[in-house]
């Protein structure tokens, strides 16, 4: 049904959001196109027309040529949002884009590294830690390839890009709300620097390779937050059909009943419920109750509401939760149409 | 004849000499100009103060991205004006003209968004893209040229040039 329940650590502005899967940042790339293809010859004659003793002449000047040598390029976009984890926790993905920005067809090693500064701890990068998004679901899966670095380095068109993963443990050590960061690094075959550095008959075809701003390699980090806050999440329903039964017929009223509990220590703060009216269903007015107190419709001072803002959803407002608080229950009604 | 008047006659003979072959080139190439074209890239140089300065290097090999620099030289070896001339040089299609760079002193400088059928100042062209007009820009432009003001008179010299962006 898409229920979600988001609330946050303990004393911290952070998110837990449950029941939902990675949210892919849409990847806009920028119009970095790769550029005029290598060896690319450029010729050009200037002409000159003019008048001698009323006579008409036209001459040409010599042929000038250039001929465009490989620019190596490299961009690397971080696409998974700040990724929720617990303690212990094993194989935690970050999805990344790497994108060709030269214009020649390139390779790329690939590189994690997760000892870096400034955050809480160091995530461990997995026995596996960088894998191909091979079934380009955004979700690490059974069906995306490990990358070994030597054998199956990414080769990229010009203006190709790749999406890889790469994989960490959580330590047990951490506590709620701590953040660790991790880098994937991808660097060209053909040669990394600085900006201008030439690499002589290294390009396609044999033509120079120049290092581009990018330096030929290029890195991005992604974040984990700890959370270890446990949050238990029921869903049930009751269907009353208008004939005495429990068939879900048009005219049938059904009773969704969602029961929260926090089962681990730590406070689940401003928790909220939201849960979208489902389709071919009508809200049956005033039918919102939080442990069995009524909540009004309308947004007003008390903890919920049924909110048509956007799509149709029922707001629950639970406030900070924690184990001791013991079971929350939220029920509203809806009629089938 | 004496040994002094040989000795004249042989100079006599030696100035004419001389004098023929040039006289031939001149009668050739009388009234006519000579036209180089050179293609460069800047490049940023430490002087000997240490400070930067910009300077023109040879440009055979370039990048997408990198700005080049055509220059066209030309000069009336004859001796005779030439009159009404015209320097005109497309701009590769890999090519992007680099707005305002177009220079030459004593030249009306004109644009051609059509192949070269037509040219005008830049602001007065315009371009028809997905069945509406626009005012032509720089990556617009097919071919440019430089008309004299007035003739180039015999052993005058000229210079064009404009700068474009490797696409």
């Amino acid at each position: 049904m898409g229920t979600t329940i988001a609330s946050a650590g303990t004393g911290a502005r952070y998110w837990l959001t449950l029941s939902i899967g990675v949210m892919a940042l849409s990847a806009s790339m920028t119009a970095a196109a790769a550029g005029t293809p290598v060896g690319t010859v450029i010729q050009n004659t200037a002409t000159v027309n003019f008048d001698l003793g009323g006579a008409p002449v036209m001459l040409q000047s010599n042929v000038t040529t250039i001929t465009v040598v490989e620019r190596v390029d490299v961009a690397v976009t971080l696409q998974s949002p700040q990724t929720v984890v617990a303690p212990n926790d094993t194989n935690r993905a970050l999805l990344f884009t790497v994108t060709n920005l030269g214009n020649g067809s390139e390779t790329f090693t690939l590189a994690i590294d997760s000892v870096l500064t400034g955050d809480d701890f160091d995530p461990q990068p997995s026995a596996t830690s960088i894998y191909f998004d091979t079934d380009g679901s955004g979700d690490l899966n059974v069906g995306d390839q490990p990358y070994a670095a030597g054998t199956n380095d990414p080769v990229l068109a010009a203006d190709a890009s790749v999406d890889v993963f790469i994989v960490n443990d959580i330590p047990g050590t951490v506590t709620n709300g701590d953040l660790g960061d991790s880098r994937l690094i991808a660097t060209s075959a053909t040669g990394s620097g600085a900006p201008g550095t030439v690499y002589a008959g290294q390009g396609d075809g044999g033509v120079d390779a120049v290092i581009g701003t990018s330096g030929g390699e290029q890195q991005a980090d992604g974040e984990y937050l700890v959370s270890d806050v446990a949050i238990s999440v029921n869903l049930a329903q009751n269907v009353s059909d208008p004939f005495g039964g429990a068939t879900p017929v048009p005219g049938a009223t059904v009773t969704y009943t969602i029961t929260i509990e926090v089962t681990s220590s730590g406070t689940a703060t401003t928790s909220v419920v939201r849960d979208p009216i489902p389709a071919y269903t009508t809200f049956v007015p005033g039918s919102i109750t939080v442990n069995s107190a009524a909540l009004s419709d309308v947004a007003d001072g008390d903890a919920g509401e049924y909110d048509t803002t956007g799509a149709p959803m029922i707001v629950v407002r639970l406030g900070n939760l924690t184990q001791a608080d013991g079971v929350q229950t939220v029920s509203y009604q809806v009629t089938i149409d | 004849m004496s040994d002094e008047r040989i000795r004249n006659v042989l100079k006599a003979l030696a100035a004419a000499i001389l004098l023929f072959p040039a006289a031939g080139l001149l009668a050739q190439e009388q009234g006519h100009l000579s036209v180089k074209t050179v293609v460069q890239k800047e490049q940023v140089e430490l002087d000997e103060a240490g400070n930067e300065k910009t300077v023109l290097v040879d440009a055979g090999k370039v990048v997408p991205g990198e700005h080049v620099v055509y220059t066209i030289t030309f000069q009336n070896i004859g001796d005779e004006p030439a009159q009404n001339v015209v320097i005109t040089n497309p701009v590769d299609a890999n090519l992007t003209y680099i707005e305002g760079s177009a220079f030459g002193p004593g030249m009306d400088i004109q644009f051609s968004v059509d192949g070269g059928k037509t040219f005008a100042s830049l602001d007065a062209l315009t371009v028809t893209e997905d069945g509406t007009q626009r005012p032509a820009e720089a990556k617009d432009i097919t071919q440019i040229r430089w008309v004299m003001h007035e003739d180039l008179a015999a052993g005058a010299q000229g210079i064009a040039r404009f700068a474009a962006v490797l696409k």
